[in-house]
């Protein structure tokens, strides 16, 4: 395994998908080089225990392997469907692992409440908060205007829910808010987003 | 469906890109999506919506281990020296090829000497299992017992774009697909060939560019196949 991060063009991986599909298996490692480091980094947010990280991952090559034949490049981004495939697998491992203790990391909760020990267990101390995630992507042109209209609130729910993965009850007892309160934060999160991006979407459309 | 459902539907495949959908709720999504091409395309909406949050994840390498377990587990036997092709990793039929292959030899060589009036072979083409979620294609062929003719029915054609076309594939035991050649969605197409029975295992649908296959192999995605069962 030796050229690595995924620099690949869509073409490109919509391409190694294809041959994929047919069974190529040169294909197949070219397209695990191009895009295991993003998956694994994207599972390991959501699932940050290890071991069980590397058992999605192998999880969700093996389905990329079968599934390959499906994927159909002219509905989705190849690394859409990828990322989709990772993030799935990745909430489902936090269902099976049923013993798992799971605080979250804090770097969105007052300092003082930051539980020191849990936090550096999960989290490398240089590596990003969700909400800091959040603000990285929100440097995409497309996105910025559109997370930056949000409250907030909302992009603490939307960052939580997104990079860990949390259900709506995880991230009520995270923000210490009522469940319906959260669940109707990120509703409205969800339906802002959608306005935004369509309207964004028709003025470039229209330019 | 009202715009009250829409509504909903909207909401759940949010909820379910999310993450947020969790247990037994996001089970019953799954279930749901597999049969509702409306609640497919809401979420493929929302899985390019949400794509962008994506990018700001620092990459970590998987250890070496990683990539040999996923090959261990997929390729158990010892690395063969070509790409293993789909046809052969379908696999259902590998088991009955040889004997199908056997018989159908016997049957062409007792054909040859008897000329026994022969019953036409019937050959359903059920969804491929490893896109059903997607489309769900299925097909009847009728062979004439010489193999000299075939007639493919379309019980469930999958919607296709002006710029697709279904090919029809003869798949033998082992090797590359033989092209039998375009057919129609929503008509039965009659083929008539010299040897559609020679070599081959089973056939298979896919949905290839207007033209068909430009490369004379299956390029998109295998939709519906049927083993020969004689």
């Amino acid at each position: 395994m030796a050229s690595r991060h995924s620099t690949a063009e869509p073409a490109d991986l919509a391409t190694l998908l294809a041959r994929v599909g047919l069974g190529d298996r040169a294909a197949f490692g070219t397209l695990y080089r191009a895009t295991s480091a993003h998956l694994f980094g994207v599972v390991l947010r959501i699932n940050p225990d290890r071991g069980q990280a590397e058992d999605v991952l192998q999880e969700i090559y093996v389905n990329v392997w079968r599934s390959a034949g499906g994927f159909d490049a002219a509905r989705a981004q190849p690394m859409t469907w990828l990322t989709s495939i990772a993030r799935n697998g990745a909430i489902d491992s936090l269902r099976r692992a049923k013993a798992r203790v799971r605080t979250v990391s804090t770097h969105l909760v007052s300092e003082e409440e930051g539980d020191e020990a849990d936090l550096a267990e999960q989290v490398p101390s240089d590596e990003a908060g969700p909400l800091e995630l959040l603000q990285r992507a929100a440097e995409r042109r497309d996105v910025a205007h559109c997370v930056g209209q949000l409250s907030a609130e909302q992009q603490q729910c939307v960052a939580l829910a997104y990079y860990q993965g949390l259900s709506h009850s995880e991230v009520a007892d995270h923000l210490a808010q009522p469940l319906g309160t959260v669940k109707s934060w990120l509703r409205r999160a969800l339906l802002a987003l959608k306005d935004c991006l369509a309207r964004a979407a028709a003025q470039a459309g229209g330019r | 469906m009202d715009y009250g459902r829409r509504v909903l539907a909207d909401r759940l495949a949010a909820e379910y890109v999310l993450g947020t959908l969790r247990g037994p709720a996001r089970r019953r999504f799954e279930a749901l999506l597999a049969a509702h091409p409306v609640l497919r395309d809401a979420v493929a909406q929302w899985q390019q919506r949400l794509q962008p949050l994506a990018a700001g994840i620092e990459p970590v390498e998987p250890p070496p281990r990683a990539w040999q377990r996923i090959e261990s587990s997929l390729f158990p036997s010892a690395p063969e020296p070509a790409s293993e092709p789909w046809w052969r990793r379908l696999g259902v039929w590998r088991v009955f090829s040889g004997l199908a292959t056997a018989a159908v030899v016997a049957l062409l060589v007792v054909g040859q000497q008897t000329q026994p009036p022969q019953a036409p072979i019937v050959v359903v083409l059920g969804a491929n299992p490893e896109v059903a979620q997607q489309v769900q294609a299925r097909f009847v062929a009728s062979l004439s017992a010489d193999g000299r003719a075939l007639v493919l029915r379309p019980i469930d054609a999958p919607p296709l774009t002006a710029q697709q076309a279904l090919e029809l594939w003869a798949v033998p035991p082992t090797g590359a697909p033989r092209s039998l050649g375009l057919v129609k969605a929503d008509a039965a197409t009659t083929l008539l060939h010299t040897q559609l029975l020679k070599d081959t295992a089973a056939f298979a649908v896919s949905v290839e560019p207007a033209g068909g296959s430009p490369t004379g192999a299956p390029t998109g995605p295998i939709v519906s196949l049927g083993k020969l069962q004689i």
